[in-house]
């Protein structure tokens, strides 16, 4: 065994030896390459390209499709391609003639689709997996991955929650089921989506997206879909290199105005009028704010537009023994503050070598790394853009008009929140490294069987210093000795530094057969997986006496303060799945995954997850041959099973903790912290089942060019947690555990219809997708209803989870009159506070009074329910054009405080509301009222019912926009050539062009979610415009 | 093999949880338990509010501002029936600490480590009865941990009646009695044989008045049919014994004695008295046992809300403990030992029940100094209440309601201010700068309403630290004092007169007012009793209490305003002289004490089915 062992790694050594001299020496054997290349239908394809991929000789088909390529390389290897068809690359035939049949892009029906822990023609497949491919992500410039997904898959929801630079917290969700899990080259990931959403585009090759009970071989982690990423390989040749680089500025898609300060005044006089009767301001204060000059505190503190680069270089290349992709890739962006203090940077590489140690043995190895930093100033966006909001506009940024001294503010002054030199930083670093390596053994005499081994590793560092500096505002007194008043402000500094590091290893073992038993294809797939992971996260923080530099030691000893925790997970799986073929007319699946998690008690933490499915492709029945126009009819159906990890770990264990625990001082100046008594533990606790059932059918007419794919599919989870409602007696002293009690159902439907042809020179496609899906609560654990009223009112179970409730608008009242007759609507104030223009609700159960009673679910809640995109390509000649509409509806957005109340806060409120009613002259109270859009200004406190929840503030945010065009040109190719290059193309694109939405959400932008005290303080989105250049050498 | 692997890497620890066993099985463990246990005891510290125990922030009214001891500078509430629960909490430290008594048998510990631990949980079990008792009358007792196996009827537990409550908490003082340590080790401060029997005085008292005053305030309906709440009469003496036995077990076995016990003068003695609260470790053979405080952010909140407003530094909300006039008119004056002295303006013979405001026919006793009206009181009235005029923090504390013009107009809590002839201006509440005064402004609920600020427990060395919970003053739970009052209540409404009973309790009460500066003894007589422990254990949360258990609640209360004395400035006279004015506090209100609430209600009956308290 042993000795057995030695020989194949002494042969494998020289085989590797023998392959790498062949590699740096190849043998310049010509021969003159004859040949004809055609369509599906036997129809020739004049104009069609053939080119030796190491000599870079090409040729064009005539009209009869035939070619003649003088004299070739055996060695080297020819590329077919035509627009419109998928390109085919082909090995020199000794014999020098070749016949090449290209299959139309739309068709797609060879392309091989990554499915889990393998691959599969796309006709041949019977679960719903949406695959995108390199091209077609990258038509677009944007720092994250998830950028260039969004719009074009079905069923692959994205939101952009915020703009700002280094945030990757799109939220990503596979047809409304949730969070997905991600896979890349094979090997689960434990990130959600964070190590994802920074890969660099330009090194994937595709990206899978297996959205039903397919996704069951990932067992228990699957419940939401899974997202798998493969990763560019290398191919044959001398080594082809490619450089991308872009270059663009973003701006954000638009922006609210805040108030000017005779707007200001204007409302802040008319809000003390309406409340009390007495103005604010004497008319000629009034009219000195109206004429005085006024800051503009978001232009000094942000920039109009900010940069945006990308860079990537890669080496592709190989021989029958090794082959190689290697890359790296460079991205910044500088943010939109002035002080250039927010900004983000991210440097990537990888390098996947795959050897062919011997005619049977294979190995490849894969390293991959990230460092990535993000810089921002530590009172963070949020502060600083509240800064720009409320900061009133007649205030000064500097105290008497001297740059040295900034002003105190009302609130926030944001030009010393933004500087990282006055007011500190915050900076994170990421780095990550990935180390895969497979061994693939295909077993001598039996055909069809291989053994594969792999074994994974992935380090992840997140290094996060904060240092928040005690600095003065000034406010200027000239009757003092010191005009300038210093008032401090963060006082003391503060400084800490956060680390957290975390290995994760996967093993993997498989065993692959496949064999064809005349017009029986059949295949089976095992694989035995572990995945472990380990984690240490520690921070130390001190406070400053006197802040000297940013270094911990220099801090003082007081007042320190560390934590740590580290954490441990593993799970260990048996997987299988097998497949049967007819005539690839019928085919069958049948896979599982036997699943084992530390979370739960040992005698039930495996769970078997199993799926089925099956396709029938009709088209090749022959009653559908002569049905000359469908060119593809397949159905399929799925139904499985998959899970779910369901609540904090360990809650088998019953032990104490020295969290949530109270502290006593035993000794007098010690305090010491206690250990709480144990939770009442839940030895059953388990993950969420889900089932999950998809029917689909593709379809495919006039020879492919009209394509449509439609599905509809259904999840049922069962098993969420909850607690149970028995009324325990109070006296018991505690509460019960965690139980997997509710369940709850998504329903949706999606579709994609593409078209493609081509007329002349010119080809274009256009390729719709749509996804609409709800989730309904079926049981939900709670106590007993009180009556029928608080049964409609408070009820959840059997209900869509996405309601909510409000008050119906009836419009503004117009008069006293109409408010003296109308229901009470003020509660015990009854209607002495509403002024004309106020809004006016509906009384719907006709009691006289507005309250509670009169709510109805008449909103969505503020996830989008519906997705939808359009994508338009074409190419003439040189150039090529993609266009992507993309949007969202069914949803709304809300949002509080400074954007959504007059004066919140009594700070400055926004520009809009000054469209509002308020009395011709404002100091006769008896002049006339002039309508506006809104009602008259009030502070919050004085503004009656006026916020109640109606659609006034709660607004459909469903929108379309423009999500990128992409204009290129390819340089003709002996332009090129003379510049020892082989290809170059240029081009111009722009990201989140045009937006359509309800014109009081566009300005917020109806993507970006409200975020924290949905005060839509969050950075905004961007538009950007960037132009690039791909060439190859 | 792959089994045998399988199954390793799976089983994966908590890194976050503790072995119970090994945890009880270790004194170190056991003090690590019992840190949480006694976090949750209900001791009526600085953070005890009127919406519970450990209320680190927000809150702050206290049991005082529902008595006759002070009125709030903001808030007008008075009690109501969602007040000083302690249901949900003190069912949840039973379960803890059952967890834990449970749990003794089977530990590898030697018998004597055992008999600690079973004295250490009979005293946790006897504070939170005790805490149950008093507030809800009789309730379940439960002595184990209750299992939940899927039916809830067998967790239902009905109340024992309130005789019985109380009976079980003198028995787990018993059993503390019995078994714990007279000290602990580096005198940790936790219960010791001492004060398990303190706690017991405490408990008994109260058990004790139920039976003998039970009958002032009569009650109705089932709770009261089936003696949930109530004690028979004839079991008064019963309790006032174990008070009596208990204390005795103090005074002749135990290492106690008051603090400073002979000051050489009235100032000295109320230095003393402050000082002893300002911080208790000064006073380690008065105090039996201290709570403490130590982590800033976990500490209490006496010092910003109950600063007077010239010393707050910059918090915005001090003030809140305005002591009132019937808490100033309590005490003795050296001159006249053995009644209250209450405060006189005037030679006038209804002066001190005329409440009707500034009368310019009056004859004022006039004074120079604001300070001067309290000459010859009591110590402890300088060591609990900031008077007008006095010295805090190095500041003089500026109390003042108003001026008299030299016309005679008053001009009282509102207008301008007046330039004299003098050239002076003179301010209504002292000066135009809201941080050089502490009185009467209504401005921010910051300024007493009464005349008086707050001054026990506060922390004279130190300034007030803004922010929430910095304050780390510890508080004395028990102290000598109490347990000497105690004693005497117990023999006077007992009327015990065996082992030289009568002669031991006035020596005490007498003891205590020597403390103060006080050289006449006073007989033993309930009034004595009564004046000395409202006068000594001011502020301490007693006095709620002891309205409560002697059910003086109710007739304290109808229909009540609390008074307040205002110091104003009467430029009628040159130079300017103050006079003082009994008035009602302003802006206050009038409150009536409901019968019903002599206990709390039962929360939570629909699923704990316990028969619901009297008129609730």
């Amino acid at each position: 065994m042993q000795k057995d062992l030695n020989r194949t790694l002494l042969r494998t050594g020289i085989a590797l030896c023998a392959g790498l001299l062949q590699f740096f020496h190849v043998t310049a054997q010509q021969v003159p390459l004859r040949g004809k290349i055609t369509n599906e239908k036997n129809e020739p394809l004049p104009g069609a390209t053939a080119t030796a991929r190491l000599s870079n000789k090409a040729v064009i088909a005539d009209e009869q499709g035939n070619f003649v390529l003088p004299g070739v390389d055996l060695q080297d290897s020819i590329v077919f391609s035509m627009v419109g068809y998928e390109p085919q690359t082909w090995p020199v035939p000794a014999d020098g003639y070749i016949s090449v049949i290209l299959q139309a892009t739309g068709s797609g029906l060879n392309e091989v689709v990554v499915i889990g822990y393998g691959t599969r023609r796309k006709a041949n497949l019977t679960g719903a997996v949406s695959q995108i491919n390199n091209k077609e992500i990258r038509t677009t410039t944007h720092s994250s991955l998830a950028q260039s997904l969004q719009g074009k898959v079905p069923g692959l929801q994205i939101r952009q929650n915020t703009g700002e630079p280094g945030d990757f917290s799109t939220t990503i969700n596979v047809r409304g089921f949730g969070n997905p899990l991600y896979v890349i080259d094979g090997v689960p990931q434990n990130d959600n989506g964070q190590s994802f959403q920074r890969l660099d585009a330009n090194d994937i090759e595709s990206v899978s997206i297996i959205k039903d009970a397919s996704a069951a071989i990932y067992g228990l982690r699957a419940a939401n879909g899974v997202v798998i990423v493969t990763t560019k390989k290398g191919g044959k040749g001398k080594p082809s290199f490619n450089y991308n680089g872009v270059y663009g500025i973003q701006r954000p898609t638009d922006m609210p105005a805040m108030a000017n300060r005779a707007q200001w005044a204007i409302l802040r006089n008319e809000a003390e009028i309406n409340a009390n009767g007495v103005p604010y301001f004497t008319p000629e204060q009034l009219q000195a704010h109206i004429d005085g000059p006024s800051t503009d505190w978001y232009g000094l503190t942000m920039k109009d537009a900010s940069s945006q680069a990308q860079h990537n270089i890669s080496v592709r290349g190989g021989s029958d023994v090794a082959s190689y992709f290697v890359s790296f890739g460079y991205v910044q962006e500088d943010g939109l503050l002035r002080s250039g203090d927010l900004n983000y940077k991210k440097y990537t590489f990888r390098s996947n070598v795959d050897v062919q140690l011997h005619k049977n043995w294979k190995a490849e190895v894969s390293l991959a790394g990230r460092y990535d930093v993000k810089n921002m100033p530590s009172a963070g966006f949020y502060n600083i853009f509240n800064g720009t909001r409320t900061a009133l506009p007649y205030a000064e940024p500097y105290a008497n008009g001297n740059p040295d001294y900034l002003a105190l503010q009302q609130y926030i002054n944001p030009l010393s929140s933004s500087r990282s030199d006055i007011s500190g930083y915050s900076e994170d670093k990421g780095k990550e490294f990935n180390a895969y390596a497979t061994l693939t053994f295909n077993v001598p005499y039996i055909k069809g069987l291989v053994l594969k081994g792999r074994a994974a590793y992935i380090n992840n560092v997140n290094l996060n210093k904060s240092l928040i500096k005690s600095y003065r505002l000034y406010t200027y007194d000239p009757a003092l000795p010191d005009p300038y008043v210093a008032h401090v402000q963060n006082n003391p500094s503060k400084i800490s530094n956060r680390n957290f590091n975390s290995d994760a290893v996967t093993l993997q073992g498989h065993l692959l057969y496949n064999t064809r038993i005349r017009d029986h294809q059949l295949g089976a797939t095992l694989v035995f997986e572990q995945n472990t992971f380990f984690s240490r996260s520690a921070t130390l923080g001190r406070e400053y006496d006197f802040y000297t530099n940013d270094q911990i030691d220099q801090a003082g000893l007081n007042n320190q303060t560390t934590a740590g925790i580290e954490e441990q997970r593993a799970s260990q799986s048996l997987i299988g799945r097998f497949t049967y073929d007819f005539r690839n007319k019928y085919m069958l699946e049948y896979a599982f995954r036997y699943d084992g998690s530390y979370r739960y008690h040992p005698d039930r933490r495996w769970g078997f997850f199993p799926v089925i499915s099956a396709g029938w492709r009709l088209s090749e029945e022959k009653f559908m041959q002569d049905i000359y126009f469908i060119s593809n009819l397949k159905l399929r159906a799925s139904y499985g099973q998959v899970g779910e990890d369901a609540g904090a770990p360990f809650q088998y264990v019953q032990g104490f903790t020295t969290s949530g625990g109270g502290g006593y001082e035993f000794n007098n100046g010690v305090w010491l912290t206690g250990a709480a008594s144990p939770a009442i533990v839940n030895e059953r606790l388990t993950w969420f089942t889900s089932n999950i059932i998809n029917l689909g059918m593709e379809l495919g007419f006039f020879n492919h060019r009209l394509n449509i794919e439609f599905d509809v599919y259904q999840r049922d989870r069962e098993g969420l947690l909850a607690r149970r409602l028995v009324s325990l007696p109070n006296t018991f002293g505690g509460t019960l555990p965690e139980e997997n009690l509710n369940s709850d159902r998504v329903k949706g439907i999606e579709f994609l219809v593409g078209y493609n042809d081509r007329i002349g020179d010119f080809t274009y496609s256009i390729s719709a997708n749509f996804n609409y899906a709800r989730t309904m609560n079926k049981y939900v654990e709670r106590g007993p209803f009180v009556n029928n009223t608080d049964k409609w009112r408070s009820g959840s179970g059997y209900r869509w989870s996405d309601v909510i409730w409000g008050y119906v608008l009836e419009g503004q009242f117009q008069s006293y009159e109409e408010i003296a007759n109308a229901p009470i609507q003020g509660g015990d104030l009854g209607n002495s506070q509403i002024l004309p223009g106020d809004f006016k609700y509906k009384d719907i159960n006709g009691d006289g009074v507005i309250d509670g009673n009169d709510m109805q679910p008449i909103f969505y809640n503020g996830t989008p329910k519906m997705h939808y995109g359009l994508t338009l390509n074409a190419a003439y000649k040189g150039f090529d054009l993609n266009m992507l509409f993309q949007g969202s509806a069914r949803y709304t957005i809300r949002f509080r405080e400074v954007y959504a109340e007059v004066f919140a806060f009594g700070l400055n409120t926004p520009a809009y509301f000054f469209d509002r009613w308020h009395r011709a002259d404002p100091y006769d109270p008896n002049s006339e009222w002039i309508p506006g859009k809104w009602p008259a200004t009030r502070f919050v406190t004085n503004a009656g019912t006026n916020y109640l929840e109606s659609e006034v503030w709660r607004r459909d945010a469903s929108y379309v926009r423009l999500k990128s065009v992409q204009l290129g040109y390819t340089i003709p190719r002996d332009i090129v050539r003379k510049a020892g290059l082989q290809n170059a193309r240029i081009y111009f694109n722009a990201h989140n062009l045009v937006t359509f939405a309800d014109e009081f959400v566009k300005p917020f932008d109806p993507e970006k979610i409200e975020g924290a005290y949905s005060a839509g303080f969050s950075y905004p989105l961007t538009k950007s415009f960037n132009v690039g250049i791909n060439v190859n050498f | 093999m792959a089994t045998a692997t399988s199954c390793n890497k799976l089983d994966l620890k908590p890194l976050d949880k503790l072995d119970g066993n090994a945890m009880f099985s270790d004194p170190q463990g056991v003090k690590l338990y019992m840190a949480n246990l006694y976090y949750q005891l209900p001791i009526e510290d600085f953070n005890f509010m009127r919406g519970g125990f450990n209320d680190w922030i927000g809150e702050n009214m206290v049991s005082a501002h529902f008595t006759d001891e002070a009125v709030h500078s903001n808030y007008l509430d008075f009690l109501t029936t969602g007040n000083f629960h302690w249901w949900e909490q003190g069912y949840k430290l039973i379960r803890d600490v059952n967890i834990f008594s449970d749990a003794i048998p089977q530990l590898r510990v030697s018998e004597d480590e055992k008999n600690k631990m079973r004295g250490e949980s009979a005293f946790i079990k006897a504070y939170t009865y005790y805490a149950l008792a008093k507030r809800y009358g009789g309730v379940s007792i439960i002595d184990s941990v209750q299992k939940y196996e899927g039916d809830v009827e067998v967790l239902k537990v009905p109340r024992s009646t309130e005789k019985e409550t109380w009976d079980f908490v003198m028995t787990q003082c018993d059993i503390a009695i019995q078994h714990l340590p007279e000290t602990w080790p580096g005198g940790e401060r936790r219960a010791t044989k001492w004060v398990a029997a303190a706690l017991k005085t405490r408990a008994a008292l109260h058990a004790a008045s139920i039976a003998k005053f039970g009958d002032r305030a009569v009650l109705s309906g089932e709770a009261v049919s089936r003696k949930l709440v109530g004690i028979e009469k004839m079991y008064a003496n019963d309790y006032y014994r174990q008070v009596i036995d208990a204390a005795n077990l103090l005074m002749e076995n135990g290492p106690f004695a008051l603090y400073k016990p002979n000051p050489a003068s009235p100032e000295e003695a109320a230095e003393n008295y402050r000082k002893m609260f300002e911080d208790p470790s000064v006073a380690p053979e008065e105090a039996i046992f201290i709570k403490g405080f130590t982590k800033v952010d976990l500490g209490h909140n006496y010092d910003i809300y109950y600063n007077p407003a010239q010393t707050a530094n910059g918090w915005p909300h001090p003030g809140r403990i305005n002591p009132t006039l019937e808490f100033i008119d309590l005490f003795e004056s050296y001159a006249q030992p053995g009644q209250s002295s209450p405060i006189r303006t005037s030679a006038a013979a209804n002066d001190i029940t005329d409440y009707s405001g500034f009368n310019p026919a009056k004859n004022y006793y006039r004074f120079d100094h604001p300070s001067d009206i309290f000459e010859g009181k009591d110590a402890r009235l300088w060591g609990t209440v900031i008077l007008p005029g006095t010295q805090w923090k190095n500041t003089e504390i500026v109390i003042q309601a108003g001026f008299i013009k030299p016309d005679g107009t008053p001009q009282i809590m509102e207008g301008n201010p007046y330039t004299h002839t003098d050239g002076k201006t003179y301010h209504v509440f002292g000066s135009s700068d809201r941080t050089q005064y502490s009185g009467f402004d209504s401005y921010g609920g910051n300024y007493t309403r009464t005349g008086f600020s707050f001054k026990k427990f506060l922390d004279q060395r130190i300034p007030v630290v803004y922010g929430y919970s910095k304050g780390l003053t510890d508080y004395i739970d028990f102290r000598y004092a109490e347990v000497l009052l105690n004693f005497a209540e117990a023999v006077v409404e007992s009327g015990i007169t065996d082992n030289n009973a009568v002669a031991k309790a006035t020596a005490a009460l007498n003891a205590i007012r020597k403390r103060a500066g006080h050289t006449q003894d006073i007989p033993l007589t309930v009034e004595n009793v009564q004046r000395e422990r409202r006068v000594e254990l001011a502020f301490e949360n007693k006095r709620f209490w002891d309205l409560m258990r002697r059910r003086e609640y109710h007739t304290l209360f109808q229909n009540t305003i609390m008074h307040a004395l205002l110091p104003v400035v009467d430029l009628r006279v040159t130079p300017a002289q103050y006079i003082f004015i009994r008035t009602e506090v302003p802006r206050g209100w009038r409150y009536t004490f409901d019968p019903r609430q002599y206990y709390r209600y039962i929360p939570g009956i629909g699923s704990n089915g316990l028969v619901q308290n009297p008129q609730y």
